[in-house]
């Protein structure tokens, strides 16, 4: 035969080596590889959605609400609904359509931000969820759109937070505001898709708490088709990719604060009209009682987001409502610095009785330092010096106890470092900077010279003075209920004794006949304080108070400057009064 | 009649209608994500060819071959011809070929064709050998109607004509000495068409490639196969999509599968509905019924390429085994190109696969040719 039985054998065996390949090699996809192409396709035919947990409020030490989350609503529509078969502009004309048809049947106006563009943007890269098309709808919009609904599949209302600031500027700096950020740390964003972008706490509490009051963000995993939508029910039916939630999202936590809504409402009263900043503290722990940064702004209006506009004119406003002069405004302390150089002097060996004649002006080589008494004080010793703020007295005890000890003594008290306040920005500011110049150190005893320091750190200097010596980290959250009382970071090196000198100075400056901060006087508890009037170039002075009260067993010590002002004694003094008189009350006829 | 129940190859019948089943039941299936009527109800489409082609394959099967071979093939052959120049002439266009007259696909009619010619004129039983002339001839009845398909274009239903002639020339042993230094050459120049292009694709020189494209008759989609052949990576989203899909298809299923009807490649679409239940139903099947599910369809196949074989063995006819060898061939080359492309062991080619893929023009004719071994079977004279 011309075709042999073997040539067939031969063709046989061919044939079962190529199913045995063919078998080798579905073996390999299906059973050896087939983790790797499940991945792959859970990969390509799921989408992670994230949903942000709802942020956390901001409360006042009285529970006041000062920063919360609402509930903002819009109307929403799922393009798969409208899905056509061809080009993709059959699918937007029909969701253009029927938005303007919607837009008729609700009385409003069809958004300007949904273009052909925008949904064309929104098919393409999140079509597996609904597309904003109405935010932020009042309740009669809603209502109107819920009695109408029915003729409108592929529409719903979604709910999603917004934040809100109840008090408007209301401790502004201290709260802060959010933004809205893309989360660049997961690794997944690209294939992620998200209702709303995380919102991200960019100044203030909202920003050094961002973590504790954002929360965590749930994420579900849906799956897509190969167009990106969401598969509608009847295709999809029961595939082994469903809707599944990953993580939960969790509600961030509530913050409450030291800050005593009333003590910080009239401190911010004070401010009407003048750029400045006031730091109350509790001296016993070193809570924060108010923090005010005059002009602030009004934190809503960074919600959702700050208009371009908006952000030029508040950044380029001459008085930098922006900011936090609190923290972050760096200023010469003047006159209530000249405790701490008492301190020091005091320290190394100087005694308070001493007597010094002060006869207007200070000279130490070339330089010339006048007393802010034209013709002198006469004669006096550490308190009367302190009552009175004589220039020359503290510039001498600068020369004699030198600009080591000055500074170490400074430094003990928080200067020229970072307070360590749970808030940001914390400056450090500084104590001296080149070039040197012989009288510096004299110049920096009396809270002038190159001195920089931040209200916060004069407020802590104040509180340190106020509880006999001891220094606290100032902090802004409120300690958990039965948590021990926080320890002092540090003690003053000096005896009680000298720090009592000082304080009786101190209580002179508001009692004395002479004293320089008698607008403090009045109040129906005894109070102490510190005026002070630092020259900033040009004949401009920053004008300070430093109080603390009662004086035998303080509660509160305030720092509060005010720029551009005639006196401490006759700008800042009588703010401070009128936030003490607020908490202890004035006396009787006065 | 007992004598045709028992020469009946029932082994070969049976797995055929086996497959032909598998065919309805994942065209139904590939079919439900679509939602053209007429893609949904393919499957009934299907279910009715196949019915109309067993009654093909019963006519054929109780005639005798010989008559069929005597009387039919040479004007069956000619029709074929003239079919396939109409059809480049009158034909309708789609997809970028002109492969369909009226309502069905003249290259799948020429297949048979060529092999009826071809065993009617080497199994000739007034020359004992086959020689040089024979050979000629033979590349001549291949070779015309292979040149008239390539020309629609449709270059996979060509290729196949070529190893269906190949193994019925070789395993009737025609002219061995001239035609093995023939393959050994197709082989070397088949491997350096592939080097050459691996070498245009991965060269940094644009000038190297131009001047290596220039002198390779390749379309632009014939290369951009090639390309996702050798490198599968390279463009998962534009030219290797199907392969990418295909695979990601195959390994879903894993063992057992993801039940049928319940295939998320399909009904995500990631699979493109455009070819799921032509060229790629293989996808569907390996997906939704897994490495089981494949290997029972393999096995269903080799039972009926080797029942077709042994029917080729038990004849003693030289024309007769020729025809079983041919048809088995082409089912086997069908069968190979198809999975082996979907698991990316070869090029993208759209052949489909024999009983299970949608095409009515395919089935009937498979029928018909199977229904023409079947007849070798019946009518095979018992050796002494």
């Amino acid at each position: 035969m011309k075709v042999p039985s073997w040539s067939i054998a031969m063709l046989a065996t061919l044939f079962i080596a190529g199913f045995a390949e063919l078998a080798i090699g579905l073996y390999n996809v299906q059973v050896v590889n087939a983790g790797e192409y499940k991945r792959d396709l859970t990969h390509q035919a799921t989408r992670r959605v994230r949903k942000p947990g709802i942020r956390g409020r901001i409360l006042d030490s009285k529970g006041g609400v000062l920063a919360e989350s609402r509930a903002r609503r819009d109307i929403v529509c799922d393009l798969a609904v409208f899905r056509k078969n061809g080009s993709i502009s059959n699918t937007v004309a029909a969701v253009e359509e029927e938005i303007v048809r919607l837009a008729g049947a609700l009385g409003v106006d069809r958004p300007e931000s949904i273009t052909p563009r925008r949904i064309v943007r929104h098919i393409r890269t999140a079509s597996a969820i609904p597309m904003c098309v109405w935010r932020d709808l009042d309740e009669s919009t809603l209502a109107r759109f819920e009695e109408r609904a029915a003729a409108f599949t592929g529409f719903s209302v979604e709910s999603h937070a917004e934040r809100h600031y109840p008090r408007g500027s209301f401790a502004a700096h201290l709260i802060g505001y959010t933004g809205r950020d893309r989360d660049t740390s997961d690794p997944e964003e690209a294939y992620m898709l998200a209702y709303e972008l995380e919102m991200k706490g960019r100044s203030g509490l909202e920003k050094y708490y961002d973590d504790y009051l954002a929360g965590v963000s749930g994420t579900v995993r849906i799956p897509v088709d190969a167009r990106g939508f969401k598969p509608v029910e009847s295709t999809s039916g029961n595939i082994s990719l469903e809707e599944t939630q990953e993580r939960d999202a969790q509600n961030g936590l509530d913050l409450h604060l030291t800050i005593d809504p009333d003590i910080q409402a009239v401190a911010e009263r004070q401010f009407e009209g003048v750029r400045g900043a006031c730091v109350a503290l509790d001296p016993r722990d070193g809570a924060v009682l108010a923090m005010v940064s005059a002009p602030a702004f009004d934190l809503n209006e960074f919600v959702p987001f700050l208009s371009t506009k908006k952000y030029k004119a508040l950044s380029e406003d001459p008085g930098r409502p922006l900011l936090n002069r609190a923290t972050a405004g760096l200023y010469i302390p003047g006159s209530t610095f000249k405790p701490v150089t008492a301190i020091a002097a005091l320290n190394s060996g100087f005694k308070a009785h001493d007597d010094y004649e002060c006869t207007g002006v200070y000279k130490l080589g070339t330089m010339r330092l006048r007393c802010w008494s034209r013709w002198g004080q006469g004669h006096l010793n550490m308190r009367g010096a302190i009552e009175q703020s004589c220039n020359p007295y503290f510039a001498r005890l600068g020369y004699l106890v030198g600009s080591n000890t000055l500074f170490r003594t400074a430094r003990e008290f928080g200067f020229n470092a970072k307070t360590g306040i749970d808030f940001a920005p914390d400056y450090a500011g500084s104590l001296a900077s080149p070039p040197f110049y012989p009288g510096l150190v004299s110049q920096s005893a009396i809270g002038q010279g190159r001195l920089q320091v931040t209200p916060l750190q004069v407020a802590m200097e104040c509180a340190a003075l106020a509880n006999g010596g001891k220094v606290y980290t100032p902090y802004l959250k409120k300690r958990p209920e039965g948590s021990p009382p926080p320890e002092p970071v540090r003690r003053l090196t000096c005896r009680p004794e000298d720090i009592e000198t000082v304080r009786r100075g101190m209580r002179d400056v508001v009692e004395g006949v002479r004293g320089t901060g008698k607008a403090l006087g009045g109040l129906t508890v005894p109070c102490a304080g510190k005026t002070g009037t630092a020259q900033i170039g040009n004949g401009m002075k920053d004008t300070w108070v430093i109080a603390f009260a009662p004086y035998d067993n303080p509660t509160i010590a305030i720092a509060l400057v005010v720029e551009r002002g005639e006196s401490g004694g006759k700008t800042a003094a009588p703010r401070v009064h009128n936030i003490l008189a607020s908490i202890f009350g004035e006396k009787e006829g006065r | 009649m007992l004598g045709r129940i028992l020469k009946f190859n029932w082994f070969s019948f049976l797995s055929m209608v086996a497959l032909a089943v598998i065919g309805v039941i994942f065209i139904k299936s590939a079919g439900e994500a679509r939602t053209i009527t007429a893609l949904h109800d393919a499957w009934r489409v299907h279910a009715a060819t196949a019915l109309f082609g067993l009654i093909v394959y019963f006519t054929l099967a109780f005639i005798d071959y010989r008559k069929i071979l005597d009387l039919f093939t040479t004007p069956y052959f000619l029709i074929s011809l003239i079919m396939l120049v109409a059809v480049l002439a009158f034909g309708s266009k789609v997809y970028g070929g002109k492969r369909w007259l009226w309502f069905f696909q003249p290259s799948e009619i020429a297949k048979p064709a060529v092999i009826l010619m071809l065993a009617k004129m080497l199994g000739r039983t007034d020359r004992p050998t086959n020689g040089f002339l024979d050979l000629m001839k033979g590349v001549g009845i291949v070779a015309v109607p292979a040149l008239l398909i390539l020309a629609e274009p449709d270059m996979g239903t060509a290729l196949v004509l070529v190893p269906t002639a190949l193994a019925m020339l070789l395993c009737a042993r025609v002219c061995l000495k001239v035609l093995i230094p023939l393959l050994v050459a197709g082989a070397l120049s088949a491997g350096l068409v592939l080097g050459a292009v691996h070498k245009a694709e991965t060269t940094t020189d644009p000038e190297l490639k131009e001047k290596i494209y220039k002198y390779l008759p390749l379309k632009e989609h014939q290369r951009a196969r090639l390309r996702t052949f050798l490198n599968p990576e390279a463009d998962p989203y534009g030219s290797g999509w199907n392969l990418r899909q295909s695979m990601i298809s195959i390994g879903n299923g894993s063992l057992s599968g993801k039940g049928i009807g319940k295939g998320e490649q399909k009904k995500l679409q990631y699979l493109p509905p455009s070819v799921s239940m032509n060229d790629f139903i293989f996808c569907v099947l390996a997906e939704e019924t897994g490495f089981t599910g494949s290997a029972v369809m393999l096995s269903l196949f080799l039972v009926l390429l080797l029942s077709g074989l042994w029917t080729a063995v038990r004849s003693n006819d030289d024309r007769g085994r020729l025809v079983a060898i041919g048809v088995m061939t082409l089912v086997f080359v069908h069968i190979y190109i198809n999975i082996a492309m979907s698991i990316g062991l070869m090029p993208i080619t759209g052949l489909p696969l024999p009983f299970i893929s949608a095409g009515k023009t395919f089935l009937v004719t498979l029928l018909a040719a199977l229904g023409i071994v079947q007849s070798i079977s019946l009518h095979r004279e018992e050796k002494i």
